[in-house]
């Protein structure tokens, strides 16, 4: 379609269902915006995303031969994508295109003031036919991609995404901070609800990841930096010494002296400082763990004593997509909740499943070399906070979220203390027993009948947790008021109290500012939508796999992680990306090189002044590398010549939108 | 005579269906998209809102039937029934039936004329027999594809739909068409059908007119619903108070349904909030065991319904009757103070659990202990069935939510994309060796 | 019955970044959180585009205040933070050249999620109008002035 063609602007308001038509007066908005210079069409639709909406829209493209489309509907997040592909069906250039959000911003913040929203739908639909009176053509950037992706994280989630992806045939770099793949799932036993080891499946994995010959993966390594865009990623990976070789890694393990708190075993036991988390684990090699190894001399086998160097290296990764599988940490109580760190009986769930493990071939369950005859749980620590009741954390927030999986987790070892220890006394204080999934509820059911002893607490009256006093039968007394039976108060001495800790996100903060992705208010990592794009984030080429994203359970976890994999195979299987066309561009008409906009650009390559010769004489002129262009508009700004605009986003479309939005509707006496 | 050769079979086109439809065609494979319904939506199209966003749904529903229907690479065959799924060295050979719509679906433009014309007025069963259509209609106003099914059941074959149809599109002739769908892979997404109101018979075994069931309370509350407002079934009238009774067929062992449905908890708080929007003077009370607000997100919407000033009373409902007025009454005990009492309510909303919608073994599978499709290694490959090269996605595989079944949808298609990817590299493998 | 076209209040306009304000918009309105009408957001890549001229003429046409609501140091673009800052300060100054209330004109860092911040940003320009009044009036005194001062 020329450019000088006639403007035929068809305008559409939505009634979302309702969303917007209960508040909007969408019928008063179609009818004032029909009589709108260059509109040959403006309707209404109860839902116009639907695909009889979309064929009404194809049919003026084809019909009326409109040539340019403004909608006033949901946030352009939602449907944008969706009403440029009408255009594109129906023949039609997709940047023609104007979005105007009438429902986030309009009929559901506006839901007691309807004269006000539908007064502003107007002005807000006026101002989307403005632009679009100047929007052009684009055509997408088309880039070559890298059929390889970056795999943050080696936990079940990035071990299951590298996996899926690489069956695909595309390549996968997978980058794991600690010296050992397997995650937080390592540190765990008999997983519900199948009981299976959960080493033992982690081995299943990991075995089909290493020898996988698409997948390379870098233990003790980090990502320190991420350049570029969807497509072509190049990601600064640091790779840092083993320390020990095949050859003398015994000799070097048996030596070593140093001991530290094993973080495997949650600090229960200590660990050298070159170590193995557990038997089996991969790599099978040792690791020296840097943190911690202070360059203490080392004797092997009476020789001369060695000092251990860390020699970084770095390699850097190109890469299409991203997938972010950082995993969770568990709640760390604070000093004296629940009196964790001062009563050496008050343990968590975590610490306690690794003391299980240690302590396997015990007949009676032991603390600290005391039998243990009566244990209590207690719920929701770190989770469902409240505000003004919880105190807040370091950050100045509270934990308001539910992390899903500790119900059915505490559940769960509740039914291997009965199993192995039957005389022992358990008692079980929550506030909703939430074992959702498939096999869950058993627990609970099996725990009521097995006699473990429920006790629900609400969230605004914490249990109690005190040191018994001198000459009592147990260490600890718990006071809490139990609303099963009609809010007793109860005082139950315990010889060990378990916290039942939630999930929180790892400290990523380096890694979130590096990749540009958002965290929602629960700080875990934010998808696009809910339901939309669930495993996607607002940065193109960057998913979330796991627990980086929310509470999951392992089966979540694995779920997730292969829908991202989906997401990146679908994105970089041709080997091509397209990028949006929202980059500088030069006017050649008006550009006489001042070189204003190359000084004030950030951005490497983007933007060069050039000499060119026309007519014979020479001229000098600024020439913008699309693919490396933000489109920040730095350089529109300060260009003496007006000779530069981000394409789709110009400086006249705004000011033609600001008139609209000023000025007032004309011919409204009659529409109203 | 249609028969068609596919890299994956999708039986099932609600959300889970739709999704992992579209997971494998943007990844270049060849789909096909089996519905029994005459359109595509499943249960989600039916919704109001959607949490915890309270999305108006169809604004999430309706693009993603549009990218079906629009997809390169997936073929859509709706009014289709799955018979028998046979197995041989190239894969499977999906039995499959296209039940007859009397309606030619090439020529139909959904202009809805015969609809029009049609004398006879049924229940809708989109609107859970709340409202009504035609004996000939377009399935609902956002039906994907937009094309006439005749309800052969109710038709009295007065010839009117074929005279005012301007294409001649009706074809009272047609009978049920057996082809077979050739895939190297299937993905089942049957999906859920709520247990029956009146499976409890202590909840008033259906025959209380202002007991209901949530999907009905949907349509109550869908701008796109037979009223566009909640009223009472019985009379008409608009309730001041309305119930939840929560568990209504789920974690009950008497109707041999232990597990928790997982959804309840969180339609019913929507519903709850709602309801408080459409009719503010209304007070609204959720009878539950244990909240089980789990989701991301979703702790926060139980706590903002709290704020809003929806009650919630933790009890076991043990019975339900009514009135002379056909008010319900709730019988329960208040586990919190250890009494027994009796609410009357306006309208109580049974918060029923899910059951699967099609039985397993019509797939060649041995149904889970619940009753939906086993998944032998949920910690290894949570969308794999016991037969090889079958998978599983959203509620066919158990009770879970709109957000869970999408994942699983991406799940259950890259599991597939791997399991065509290995399967086609042997075949080619194979006739390599073959050539030589 | 009164003519719903004709704005009483001031008119706001919100130029919020897409990776901040304008989502923070989205997130208020997911709330369903309400906040004066007569406020009109647009989205905009990154605020460094505009040349000062640019608010001075909005002012000059009837916008009676102006928030940009950037993603500061979160923005994608590793221009916003400074380059904004720098561009609100020649703009004031080149709307006090003008005699415009350098108040109509507010910077705020808004995030995605920032439901709160963004309400009282709104709420406190919407009342600061409601006391300093539309900009035309505050233009035509200042043309008055100009016209009778001794030429």
């Amino acid at each position: 379609m020329p450019d000088n063609d006639k403007l035929k602007i068809a305008v559409y308001t939505c009634y979302c269902g309702g969303n917007i038509s209960d508040v909007v007066d969408c019928e008063k908005v179609a009818k004032a915006m029909g009589s709108q210079p260059d509109v040959v069409v403006s309707r209404t639709d109860m839902s116009l995303c639907s695909d009889a909406g979309q064929s009404q829209i194809e049919q003026d493209i084809r019909e009326l031969g409109v040539n340019r489309v403004v909608i006033g509907s949901c946030a352009p997040t939602l449907h944008e994508v969706t009403f440029r592909n009408a255009l594109i069906r129906a023949g039609l250039n997709p940047y023609l295109y104007q979005h105007v959000g009438l429902r986030e911003q309009d009929s559901w913040v506006h839901s007691n003031d309807h004269a006000g929203a539908t007064r502003k739908a107007m002005h807000l639909m006026k101002a989307g036919i403005a632009k679009a009176r100047l929007l052009h053509p684009l055509e997408p950037i088309r880039l070559q991609a890298e059929k390889q992706a970056l795999v943050i994280g080696g936990g079940v989630a990035g071990l299951r995404a590298a996996l899926d992806i690489a069956q695909q045939g595309l390549r996968v770099v997978l980058v794991e901070k600690s010296p050992f793949v397997g995650g937080r799932m390592a540190q765990l036993e008999a997983v519900f609800p199948t009981h299976e080891n959960a080493r033992d499946l982690l081995r299943g994995l990991i075995k089909k990841v290493v020898n996988h010959p698409g997948i390379k993966i870098y233990t003790q390594a980090e990502v320190m930096g991420v350049a570029g865009y969807v497509g072509n990623y190049c990601a600064q990976v640091i790779q840092h010494s083993r320390g020990v070789t095949e050859e003398n890694a015994e000799a070097l393990l048996s030596a070593c002296q140093q001991e530290v708190p094993d973080e495997f075993n949650y600090g229960l036991t200590r660990r050298k400082t070159i170590y193995r988390p557990y038997p089996g684990c991969y790599p099978p090699l040792p690791a020296v763990d840097w943190d911690n190894y202070q360059g203490e001399p080392i004797s092997l086998n009476g020789g001369e004593p060695i000092v251990l160097e860390d020699v970084p290296t770095s390699v850097d990764v190109n890469v299409g997509a991203i997938v972010v599988a950082t995993g969770f940490d568990p709640y760390e109580p604070r000093q004296g909740e629940y009196g964790y760190g001062e009563l050496k009986e008050v343990v968590t769930l975590p610490q306690l499943i690794r003391h299980l493990a240690l302590s396997k071939a015990n007949h009676a369950l032991e603390w600290n070399g005391h039998p243990v005859r009566d244990v209590a749980f207690i719920h929701c620590v770190g989770s469902r906070e409240i505000e003004g009741v919880d105190e807040p954390h370091e950050d100045g927030r509270i934990n308001n979220y539910c992390s899903r999986v500790c119900c059915t987790a505490t559940l769960h070892t509740t039914e291997e203390l009965r199993q192995h220890f039957p005389g022992l006394n358990i008692y079980d204080l929550y506030q909703d027993i939430r074992t959702y999934g498939r096999g869950h509820e058993d627990y609970y059911r099996d725990a009521l009948l097995g006699g473990v002893r429920f006790v629900r607490y609400h969230g605004e009256e914490h249990p109690q947790v005190t040191a018994a006093s001198a000459g009592d039968t147990h260490p600890v007394l718990i006071r809490v008021k139990d609303s099963l039976t009609y809010n007793e108060e109860l005082e139950i001495p315990v010889d060990l109290v378990v916290l039942a800790v939630g999930m929180q996100p790892r400290q990523i903060d380096k890694l979130v500012n590096m990749l540009k992705v958002s965290r929602g208010t629960d700080r875990f990592l934010l998808e696009v939508h809910p339901k939309l794009r669930p495993v996607e984030t607002a940065v193109n080429g960057v998913v979330l796999a796991g627990t980086a994203q929310g509470p999951m359970n392992i089966q979540e976890s694995l779920s997730a992680a292969s829908a991202a994999a989906a997401k990146v195979v679908a994105l970089l299987g041709r080997g091509r990306v397209e990028l949006q066309p929202f980059v500088a561009a030069v006017d050649a008409e008006k550009c006489n090189g001042t070189g204003a906009c190359v000084e004030i650009c950030e951005y490497e390559g983007a933007i060069a002044v050039q000499t060119f010769t026309e007519n014979g004489k020479e001229v000098k002129r600024a020439v913008v590398t699309p693919a490396n262009c933000s489109g920040c508009g730095a350089c529109v700004a300060v260009c003496p010549n007006h000779a530069i605009n981000v394409q789709g986003w110009t400086l006249s479309q705004y000011e033609a939108m600001v008139d609209a939005i000023a000025s007032d509707i004309p011919n409204m006496a009659e529409v109203a | 005579m249609k028969d068609l050769k596919v890299d994956a079979l999708v039986v099932g086109g609600g959300i889970a269906g739709m999704q992992a439809a579209l997971d494998l065609g943007d990844q270049g494979f060849q789909v096909a998209l089996v519905e029994r319904e005459p359109s595509i939506g499943g249960k989600m199209i039916t919704l109001s809102k959607v949490f915890p966003t309270l999305d108006c749904c169809s604004c999430i529903t309706t693009p993603k039937m549009s990218a079906v229907a629009h997809h390169p690479n997936i073929k859509l065959l709706t009014y289709c029934e799955v018979e028998s799924i046979q197995e041989n060295e190239k894969g499977f050979a999906v039995a499959t039936v296209q039940k007859p719509r009397y309606v030619d679906e090439a020529t139909c433009t959904g202009c809805r004329l015969c609809e029009y014309a049609c004398p006879i007025t049924v229940p809708s069963s989109f609107d859970r027999g709340l409202g009504s259509y035609r004996a000939i209609r377009v399935p609902f106003s956002t039906a994907v594809p937009q094309i006439a099914v005749l309800d052969m059941d109710n038709c009295i074959l007065c010839g009117k739909c074929e005279k005012a149809c301007p294409v001649d599109a009706v074809v009272l002739s047609q009978q049920p068409e057996p082809f077979t769908i050739h895939a190297t892979a299937i993905i089942l997404a049957t999906g859920f059908e709520l247990n029956e109101l009146g499976a409890k018979k202590e909840y008033g075994a259906a025959k209380l007119p202002n007991v209901i069931d949530p999907l009905m309370m949907e349509r109550f509350l869908s701008p796109t619903g037979p009223y566009g407002r909640v009223l009472r079934p019985g009379d008409g009238m608009e309730p001041t108070t309305i119930a939840y009774v929560q568990c209504a067929g789920s974690r009950d062992k008497t109707l041999g349904i232990e597990y928790c449905s997982r959804v309840c908890c969180m339609y019913a708080i929507k519903q709850a909030m709602l309801i408080s929007g459409a009719l503010p003077m209304a007070e609204i009370t959720i009878y539950y065991m244990d909240i089980r607000t789990f989701g991301k997100g979703y702790e926060q919407f139980y706590q903002n319904a709290k704020a809003m000033g929806v009650e919630f009373v933790r009890g076991k409902v043990a019975s339900i009757h009514e009135d002379e007025k056909h008010n319900p009454i709730v019988k329960m005990e208040l586990t919190e103070e250890g009494r027994i009492i009796e609410r009357t309510h306006d309208l109580v909303v049974l918060s029923l659990g899910m059951i699967p919608a099609v039985s397993s073994s019509g797939f060649g599978l041995v149904p889970a202990s619940d009753g939906f499709i086993s998944v032998p290694a949920p910690n290894a490959s949570p969308t794999v069935t016991e037969r090889p090269g079958i998978f599983v996605t959203g509620t066919a595989g158990g009770p879970m939510d709109i957000v869970d079944s999408i994942v699983t949808a991406g799940s259950a298609a890259s599991e597939a994309s791997a399991y065509i990817r290995s399967k086609t590299m042997i075949a080619e493998s194979q006739s390599e060796v073959a050539y030589a | 019955m009164p003519d719903i076209a004709q704005s009483p209040q001031p008119k706001i306009l919100v130029l919020a970044t897409l990776a901040g304000g304008y989502a923070g918009a989205d997130s208020t309105g997911q709330s369903h959180l309400d906040y004066p009408a007569n406020t009109y957001v647009l989205p905009v890549m990154c605020p460094v585009m505009f040349p000062p001229e640019f608010f001075v003429r909005a002012f000059e046409r009837g916008i009676d205040g102006i928030i940009i609501m950037y993603s500061g140091t979160d923005s994608p673009y590793k221009v916003e933070a400074d380059g904004t800052a720098k561009l609100i300060n020649r703009t004031y100054q080149l709307m006090k050249e003008r005699g415009i209330d350098i108040r109509r004109l507010r910077l705020a860092a808004i995030c995605t999620v920032c439901v709160k911040p963004f309400l009282k940003e709104v709420n406190q320009m919407a009342e600061l109008l409601k006391g300093i009044g539309f900009v035309k009036n505050e233009l035509a005194s200042r043309n008055a002035s100009a016209q009778g001062a001794p030429a």
